[in-house]
């Protein structure tokens, strides 16, 4: 391989994924593993498989940045920027139009605003309760013994969601005992859960303009995720083509877009 | 030079501070045990100088949450007032006070050798920040002989008026008939005149600390703020806090003759509105200067910056300036006030902490933050945490949410 890469990494609490691009910002490698407990080793391993296909090499990397969580960790990174930009800069790229931005993440969920111009105007992050969160789906999905696939496909022939109304992921789990008490069908039930969520991120959409992106692992895998946004909402959810790439694919843009004499400077977020 | 590379320089007259609160808590641990000597407990905006005026030593506890919440410990102490049914979401600096109470324990002890707070003879608050302090306070008078006595002045003012003030006036009168006749003293006005003459003195002298951080790049930080307002509330009403005003004035004065700042080549300038978060001031601190951002003016630290008392009425003075207050204002006139000191201070981008367990303290949660974005065309974030208790904040999400925020700024700026 020859020419400059332009590597993003994003380390987030539940995956890592590695986004390589080329000198023409064309997609040439990508590759996701599970973050576990060592975030270096994650990071190298994502970095390893994504390089492969891109068939290039360390050496290649013109420039690297890091993201999510762990983004410190990322021995590679010549910058470290924060998932919200990221996510902000990659699905602006898919959807250009696009003014509110949703990532449903493992550990938070953000709503990014973004402006006329495609800057960040403004962004939220869910508050401290992992309700609302990919985390609570998941934790939900196993006390019902079901994996989140599982558990989407059941959403998915509901007809009539049943209501999970509370804030705490605890309290949500006694609130999914007590549908089952009541005897609602499990796809309802689990409809229910989706509608939770997208009931939490209707709350940090301040202005309601036409169609949004929604983005992050979740999306990736849960369709019933999008329905349930797209019935809460009441809008067109557009959901890009690699929704779990897009803080790396932000990330990977940022890093062709760092100009020469911002590699040299000493800006915050460099070599830290 | 780059920010990694660079050393915060100290203030120095913080050596002189940490002596003045020593000889400070000292002397107030020794009027506790003298049968001679009394001790008022007061809110940190309460009418203080009628109670130095009758000869009481003043104590604030509101200043011990705080010293609770920056020494790491509330966390462990909040548990037992919880436990006797004080809600683990109302006032952490009441509940960690209270926990301490209950466990015995007081920061007081390591930093100054003293077995706690005073014990109190009398226990005076004014509800214009709060109504928590008035069950805090009646907590303490519960389980001491100490009296309990109360303002409870009007609140969310938008324009203060001849009749709000007259109304405060007569509620402190009647504080003060009250005290007289509980402790057989007389308040002699002229002596009220010379602490008032002081207090304001003293809080004329802090506003100019505060307006240090106008400087470019500024010479002092909300986070150098938080330490140095220990006299302004502590000592107001004495010439020991105009002493350490001045001293302190002079070396910031020096330091933008100099150019030095509290963080060298700031880039941004930040406003926080709402309560510190004690426990993490040291971080929160550092993460700033890492950004080379500096957070140059905050509502928590001009709480104290009263208007200038022109030698008038001393009762009418302390009326004014209790009710007039930001915490006490309503929407209109909070926001208006906002307006002006992001003018003053040319801020870029305005935090507003929202403060799990103050209500009062938290402005975000009635969106007044989206209105500052809206109206003032200004970039704000809303953090979620809490003044003392650290069970209602995430570091990992909080630094994350920060940096997002300079990031923001950044592309603002492009
Ligand atoms: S203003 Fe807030 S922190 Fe202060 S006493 Fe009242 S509730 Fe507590």
């Amino acid at each position: 391989m020859s020419g400059a890469l332009y590597v993003g990494v994003d380390l987030g609490s539940s995956a890592t994924k590695c986004v390589v691009l080329d000198e023409t910002t064309t997609l040439v490698g990508y590759h996701v593993v599970k973050s576990g407990f060592d975030y270096v080793e994650a990071g190298q391993v994502a970095l390893h498989h994504a390089l492969a296909k891109a068939e290039g090499e360390p050496a290649d990397v013109a420039y690297c940045v890091s993201t999510g969580y762990g983004r410190e960790r990322v021995a590679l990174a010549n910058r470290r920027v924060t998932e919200i930009t990221c996510h902000a800069r990659g699905a602006r790229e898919w959807y250009p139009a696009v003014r509110n931005i949703i990532d449903v993440g493992g550990q938070d969920t953000k709503v990014i605003r973004l402006s006329e111009g495609g800057r960040m105007a403004d962004y939220r992050m869910n508050a401290k309760c992992a309700a609302g969160t990919g985390t609570f789906l998941e934790s939900t999905a196993h006390k019902l013994d079901l994996s989140l696939q599982q558990l989407d496909e059941l959403a998915m022939t509901s007809t009539e969601p049943a209501v999970v109304n509370s804030y705490c992921t605890v309290f949500a789990g006694t609130e999914v005992i007590e549908r089952i008490k009541e005897g609602q069908p499990a796809r309802d039930i689990a409809m229910g859960l989706f509608r939770s969520i997208a009931t939490r991120v209707s709350e940090m959409l301040a202005v309601r303009d036409g169609a949004v992106a929604v983005t992050g692992g979740v999306a990736a895998h849960c369709r019933a995720l999008v329905r349930a946004l797209e019935e809460v909402l009441e809008t067109e959810v557009l959901l890009p083509p690699m929704p779990q790439y897009a803080g790396a694919f932000g990330a990977a843009l940022l890093a062709t877009e760092t100009n020469d004499a911002e590699r040299s400077s000493t800006s915050h977020v460099a070599h830290r | 030079m780059s920010a990694t590379a660079a050393k915060r320089i100290k203030i120095k007259s913080q050596e002189r501070l940490g002596a003045l609160m020593r000889e400070h808590f000292l002397d107030l641990d020794e009027a506790a045990r003298d049968p001679q000597r009394r001790v008022a407990w007061c809110t940190s905006v309460g009418p203080c100088e009628i109670l130095t005026a009758m000869g009481f030593e003043t104590y604030f506890p509101e200043n011990h949450g705080a010293l609770l919440g920056a020494r790491r410990v509330s966390h462990e102490l909040i548990p037992r007032a919880v436990a006797i049914g004080y809600c683990a979401e109302s006032c952490s600096y009441m509940t960690s006070d209270i926990g301490s109470t209950l466990a015995g324990v007081s920061p007081l002890t390591e930093a100054f050798g003293i077995d706690g707070p005073p014990n109190p003879d009398l226990l005076v608050y004014s509800t214009n920040q709060c109504r928590e302090v008035q069950d805090w306070w009646g907590f303490h008078g519960r389980r001491t002989d100490a009296a309990v006595m109360g303002v409870c002045p009007p609140s969310h003012l938008g324009e203060v008026t001849r009749e709000h003030v007259a109304f405060v006036s007569g509620l402190l009168e009647r504080l003060v008939e009250k005290i007289e006749h509980r402790f057989g003293a007389t308040l002699d006005r002229d002596r009220l005149k010379e602490v008032v003459a002081l207090s304001s003195r003293a809080s004329a002298l802090w506003r100019q600390v505060l307006d240090t951080a106008r400087a470019r790049p500024a010479a002092l930080t909300f986070f150098d703020g938080v330490i140095h307002m220990a006299p302004v509330i502590l000592m107001r009403g004495s010439q020991k806090a105009i002493d350490y005003y001045e001293t302190l004035l002079a070396e910031l004065n020096q330091r933008i003759a100099d150019g030095v700042g509290g963080i060298p080549e700031e880039r941004f300038r930040i406003y926080w509105e709402g309560m510190p978060i004690w426990p993490k001031v040291r971080e929160l601190a550092e993460k700033f200067f890492d950004l080379r951002t500096v957070v140059a003016a905050s509502t928590y630290c001009n709480s104290w910056a009263f208007d200038e008392y022109d030698g008038g009425d001393p009762i009418e003075w302390m009326a004014r300036t209790s009710i007039e207050i930001f915490i006490n204002r309503d929407e209109v006139s909070k926001q208006k006030f906002l307006s002006e000191m992001f003018n003053r201070f040319e801020i870029d981008g305005a935090i507003f902490h929202n403060a799990r367990t103050c209500p009062n303290n938290t402005n975000s949660r009635f969106g007044m933050a989206q209105r500052v974005r809206d109206e003032m065309d200004m970039p704000v974030l809303v953090l979620d945490g809490d003044l003392s208790d650290v069970r209602f904040f995430s570091t990992a999400q909080t630094m994350t949410n920060i940096e997002a925020f300079i990031e923001q700024l950044e592309e603002c700026k492009r």
